[in-house]
């Protein structure tokens, strides 16, 4: 059974491409069969960070006009054999592909992949409009500021008023433990009381993402919190209950028996 | 010719003009003989029909309408009824009930409000979830949010100052009663919580006031 997942937030900035990137790969760790779908058309970030930008031949576009097969399109990654990238178009815009074309789109990839994922651009127009249309569940990314929370806020009030009833879990990214700790940033709790939807995972302000992203290289899986954040939620998302990460970064004795209580 | 009948149309149907002078056994065979004659003009059209020029007692009435219909193929679809002081009563008491509806009763939302959704009511309502920042609510009565309060809410917006408005958790952006609007203190930090505490707000000389929900408040409140 495949899913189609879209990962959205409203906000531009907060981590679509970067979440999208490292959940795909960390999927493919996991031996599932994997498709990206870049759809922020104009705006093409999705094979950067996967480091794939010199194999781009065919996109999205070009599959929704039949200039070309979704197989030909289709980008097969250099790590993971059973990742794909289908990038978007750089010389046009959102308006190039309808939601009807999309959803044809996915119920032709549903066929070959286990999970289907749509990296979503910023914003509530045409381009959201498109990446959502064929989505069964959706991650929504958010980090810890008022204003990327507002945005998430409205994102979920209109993924609710969708015909088609979409599960939706919160990721909130570029969490800063020390900034918590001080009272300068909110707590996921904070996050989350306004929200109100599952939390699937926290990511940590990390300095090891924005090396592998500007290097193209996901780090999911590495040593990194960030790394190991990701990789956590990419298992809860094939349905393994994960505990969540403690986030303080301390190795020490105490955290980690202070640890132990809190999975309890 | 006799004039004893006489039928008009108007925007609804027909009116019946009746002579008042002569008994009214004669005034029926006088109904039957125009309605026969006309019954090919009217077909089976349905309409409403009006008596005018001669009181009709209920009994009278049915036996006209009765005639009408052996008579013709007309459809009488309601008798219009055309006295003023009867029809001023109707108008006084429905106009009233309608009032009356808008404001004791109540509505109920399941269901979290969230950033840039608007909720119109156009009676009193309660929420079942937050109401966030960026949502919005607006009733002409009073708002009761089971959940908190962190976004807009206008209550009374006929300008009814006697609305109030009550939830769980009081935390709201900009708040209007009537025509009184307050609004959140700016210095507040916007992420540190208070402790929740439910709370009322109602207009008092012109102010809004917040005040946590007590019995004593409750007691004062006149809706």
């Amino acid at each position: 059974m495949s899913e189609v997942i879209v990962v959205t937030s409203g906000k531009g900035g907060v981590g679509k491409t970067t979440t999208t990137a490292n959940v795909g790969t960390g999927l493919a760790k996991l031996n599932k069969k994997v498709v990206l779908i870049d759809t922020d058309i104009g705006l093409r970030n999705l094979d950067l960070v996967l480091g794939l930008e010199n194999r781009i031949v065919y996109n999205l576009v070009d599959v929704v006009e039949g200039n070309c097969r979704a197989k030909q399109a289709m980008i097969k990654d250099k790590r993971y054999s059973n990742l794909y990238l289908l990038p978007s178009a750089q010389t046009r815009d959102k308006s190039s592909v309808t939601p009807e074309q999309m959803l044809a789109l996915i119920e032709e990839l549903r066929e070959e992949f286990d999970y289907i994922i749509l990296d979503c651009p910023a914003g509530i127009e045409q381009g959201f409009q498109n990446a959502i249309v064929g989505a069964d569940r959706a991650l929504l990314v958010t980090t810890p500021e008022v204003s990327a929370i507002r945005d998430a806020d409205r994102i979920i009030g209109l993924l609710e008023a969708c015909e088609t009833k979409k599960r939706c879990d919160l990721i909130v990214n570029r969490i800063r433990m020390d900034m918590v700790k001080k009272g300068e940033m909110m707590t996921i709790d904070d996050v989350q009381d306004i929200l109100a939807i599952d939390l699937i995972g926290a990511v940590p302000d990390d300095e090891n993402i924005v090396i592998s992203t500007n290097q193209g290289e996901p780090l999911v899986g590495s040593d990194s919190l960030a790394g190991q954040a990701y990789m956590n939620i990419c298992k809860r998302i094939i349905g393994e209950d994960v505990p969540l990460l403690d986030l303080s970064g301390k190795k020490g004795v105490f955290s980690k028996i202070s640890g132990i209580f809190k999975k309890n | 010719m006799k004039n004893s009948v006489v039928i008009k149309g108007n925007k609804y149907g027909i009116m019946v003009m009746l002579d008042d002078k002569i008994p009214f056994e004669e005034l029926k065979e006088d109904i039957v003989e125009k309605f026969k004659e006309s019954s090919k003009f009217f077909g089976e059209a349905s309409m409403a029909i009006t008596f005018e020029g001669r009181k009709l007692s209920l009994e009278e009435e049915r036996e006209v309408l009765d005639i009408i219909s052996e008579n013709s193929d007309i459809k009488v679809v309601c008798v219009v009824d055309n006295d003023k002081k009867r029809e001023e009563v109707y108008k006084e008491s429905i106009e009233k009930k309608v009032a009356d509806a808008a404001y004791s009763n109540g509505q109920f939302y399941k269901g979290t409000l969230r950033n840039g959704q608007v909720l119109e009511c156009e009676s009193s309502v309660v929420i079942l979830g937050d109401v966030n920042p960026g949502a919005k609510i607006i009733s002409t009565g009073n708002v009761v949010i089971l959940g908190a309060l962190k976004g807009i809410v206008y209550a009374g917006i006929t300008g009814d100052a006697s609305s109030f408005v009550v939830a769980l958790e009081m935390n709201p952006v900009q708040i209007r009663i009537g025509d009184v609007i307050a609004r959140c203190a700016d210095n507040k930090s916007r992420f540190k919580k208070n402790k929740p505490e439910t709370k009322i707000a109602f207009v008092e000389d012109d102010n809004i006031y917040i005040e946590p929900l007590s019995k004593d408040v409750l007691s004062d409140l006149h809706f």
